[in-house]
């Protein structure tokens, strides 16, 4: 039989029955599937079970009592989805985020977001909800919209991160330019400026290492043993944590305490912009900045690229590097 | 007449007198419908697309084929495939009563039996997760209650590949409560209007306007809302780097159709001339895997010439600058003596 109709099948018995069903029953009724009594029938028969529950149909096996025969059954409240019981405005939260990030094009598990997206429909309505059903239907049926290879590698290794495969990467350094082959273990990705950077062990290196996914030239994920697990990620690593670090906190030396001043009118972005450990003081309707760099480049880079509205104030060599960079470029522009 | 229509009336019901009787899988089996190899990459695609519409199909009787097909993202024919595949799916004794039955009877589907496919089933941890990164990154203060009650909507079994997973994600950092964003997305949340001051770069000037905000993308490496322009009486995409002010109003309003929406992501941005920038060899490599950068062409020693489209003279100074003493804006002259000037004036601070 066609494994779609057997799953769905098997779902369907399951489903309907009022007891659990024996194992025995399960390969009466499909005798052309699981028949024999070797292991590979029940091999078959927990490969179908797995399937399901990647499906988010769960199989259980109850042991059975005086009053249960022993056997399989789906719990019908494990198995419909949930009437997620959130306010509206939390559910119009979803329903944008969701739109929003299946509109960018580029997502990890973009296909099942927009699966996501057309189930919540039946869990809740809210504002947003017909928007987001829309964009999720045409995601699903655009299956190449020419989202170009960062969609499609971000996809590939959506399911490496979820699957725990190792990848083979050809990649293209960016400020070496040059062209490197590297086995990685793919603990995360992430998004930064809207780029998307995947991030985990280099064996090349032997180190944890960022890759910006765009200037990923080729991708080969490990095909053997799809249910084996390459790796573990290191249980001190968080994906959060490494993205949201800021430039100035990559570790190229000794922490620096750094002073910057930021003119008048504040706006909420650029004080976000420094992150949530920087000490923030305000005054005159401006403020200063102070944070501890481990990369003082990264910071004055920041500050640059806030033009005459900041400055960088401490520590002297700082300053002095700014002042040498600007005169530079004025000299370039006279 | 398609194969499904064909198939509805006669076969199960009537053929169903001897309702009960435990017939032999072969007999009671419909002839298998052919169904051509998926051109889907993902096999599960078309079970996680049949979960969705029969219970979408039970809960609105009638849908029109169109429809139906649309709202699952596929083509009308796979529909009728996949409603032809159906009839031929039960569970054991299979009798005519054990089937499912969804039949088209003048271009509209109906469900005769759903055999217990009413409703979909629960969020996978990889759907889960997907949305709980997303929700995480547009931020709003139930994002965290929102995340918890899909954690709650995944099979109990697979909690904690959800658990392990969406830390394996991270969308970005959410917008401050205060920033364009982050007003904006209350605003769409409650329907109401927004009065933003907006710099429009097709005509270099800052205007004020009153937009019913209908949605938010990401499209090229910039953030876009997309709504109704009231002064202009047409939907329009702001680029959000562009909206230097954002108030909301008390104003409700109804939520668009779904036409309308179909459009946000195909929005063009109007744009005026783009900006150029000189990148050296170091900042070269990091600007062209930039999104939004386009290559015009490379220089010597590994330095380039990229392009800015849509961006005001304002955001690429701050950019050039950010690059540190690598870059400069070289065309067109008003967006270089733009950086000029910044250049000067920022110099002087450090005089």
């Amino acid at each position: 039989m066609q494994k779609d109709q057997r799953l769905l099948d098997l779902a369907a018995l399951l489903l309907k029955a009022a007891e659990p069903v024996s194992w025995r029953e399960i390969q009466e009724q499909f005798a052309g599937d699981y028949a024999g009594k070797g292991e590979a029938a029940i091999r078959k028969f927990e490969r179908d079970k797995a399937d399901l529950l990647e499906l988010g149909i769960p199989v259980r096996w109850i042991a059975g009592d005086e009053d249960l025969p022993a056997g399989y059954l789906i719990d019908k409240d494990e198995f419909y989805l949930p009437d997620l019981k959130l306010p509206p405005e939390d559910l119009a939260l979803l329903y944008l985020a969701g739109s929003a990030a299946l509109a960018n094009g580029t997502f990890p598990y973009a296909r099942d977001l927009a699966h996501a997206l057309n189930k919540l429909s039946f869990a809740a309505r809210a504002p947003g909800a017909s928007e987001a059903a829309a964009l999720a239907a045409r995601r699903l049926s655009s299956e190449d919209e020419g989202h170009g290879a960062g969609a499609v590698h971000i996809e590939e290794l959506s399911r490496a991160v979820a699957h725990k495969k190792r990848v083979h990467l050809v990649y293209l350094g960016a400020e070496r330019r040059d062209r490197t082959e590297r086995d990685v273990d793919p603990y995360g990705l992430f998004q930064q400026g809207g780029a998307w950077y995947v991030v985990g062990w280099c064996h090349s290196r032997s180190a944890i290492r960022t890759f910006h996914v765009a200037r990923i030239e080729s991708l080969e994920v490990n095909a053997s043993a799809p249910r084996t697990r390459d790796f573990e990620p290191r249980a001190d690593f968080s994906v959060a944590a490494h993205a949201t670090r800021e430039t100035w906190e990559y570790a190229h030396h000794a922490p620096v305490r750094c002073r910057v001043r930021l003119d008048p009118p504040l706006s909420a972005e650029v004080l976000a912009s420094f992150g949530p450990r920087a000490r923030v003081k305000e005054e005159g309707g401006g403020a200063t900045v102070e944070v501890d760099a481990t990369n003082s480049e990264g910071l004055l880079r920041h500050v640059l690229g806030l033009a005459d509205r900041a400055e960088v104030l401490a520590p002297k060599e700082l300053r002095d590097r700014a002042r040498g960079m600007l005169a530079a470029l004025a000299r370039g522009l006279a | 007449m398609s194969p499904a229509q064909r198939r509805k009336a006669p076969s199960k019901r009537q053929a169903g007198g001897s309702k009960g009787r435990a017939s032999p899988r072969s007999n009671a089996r419909k002839p298998k419908a052919t169904v051509p190899a998926s051109k889907k990459s993902d096999p599960r695609d078309r079970l996680r697309r049949i979960l969705f519409l029969v219970p979408y199909a039970v809960r609105h009787p009638g849908i029109p084929v169109r429809d139906l097909a649309r709202r699952c993202g596929c083509t009308e024919k796979e529909l009728l495939e996949d409603l032809d595949f159906l009839l031929g799916v039960g569970s054991p004794p299979f009798a005519p009563d054990d089937f499912l039955d969804l039949y088209v009877e003048g271009d509209r589907v109906f469900v005769a039996l759903h055999q217990s496919f009413s409703r979909p089933p629960r969020f996978t941890e990889s759907e889960a997760a997907a949305l709980a990164a997303a929700a995480r990154a547009l931020g709003g203060e139930g994002r965290e209650r929102a995340v918890k009650a899909l954690r709650d909507s995944v099979p109990r079994d697979r909690r904690a590949s959800f658990d392990e997973l969406v830390e394996r994600i991270y969308a970005g950092a959410p917008p401050a409560r205060d920033s364009v964003l982050g007003r904006l997305q209350r605003a769409i949340a409650e329907r109401r209007a927004v009065r933003i001051a907006h710099h429009s770069a097709s005509r270099d000037a800052e205007s004020e306007r009153v937009v019913h905000p209908w949605t938010l993308a990401q499209r090229f490496g910039h953030w876009y809302l997309y709504g109704l322009d009231l002064g202009r009486e047409k939907p329009l995409a702001f680029r959000l780097d562009r909206v230097r002010e954002c108030t909301i109003t008390d104003e409700r309003f109804e939520p668009p159709g779904e036409a309308d929406l179909a459009r946000a992501r195909l929005f063009s941005d109007p744009q005026g001339e783009p900006i150029r920038i000189r990148v050296g060899a170091t900042a070269a490599g990091w600007a062209l895997s930039r999104p939004g950068l386009r290559l015009v062409k490379r220089l010597e020693k590994g330095g380039a010439i990229v392009e800015v489209p849509g961006a005001s003279a304002e955001w690429t100074t701050r950019l050039a600058l950010s690059l540190g003493g690598d870059a400069e804006v070289v065309a067109p002259p008003a967006a270089r003596r733009h950086f000029a000037e910044a250049v000067r004036r920022t110099l002087a601070r450090y005089a």
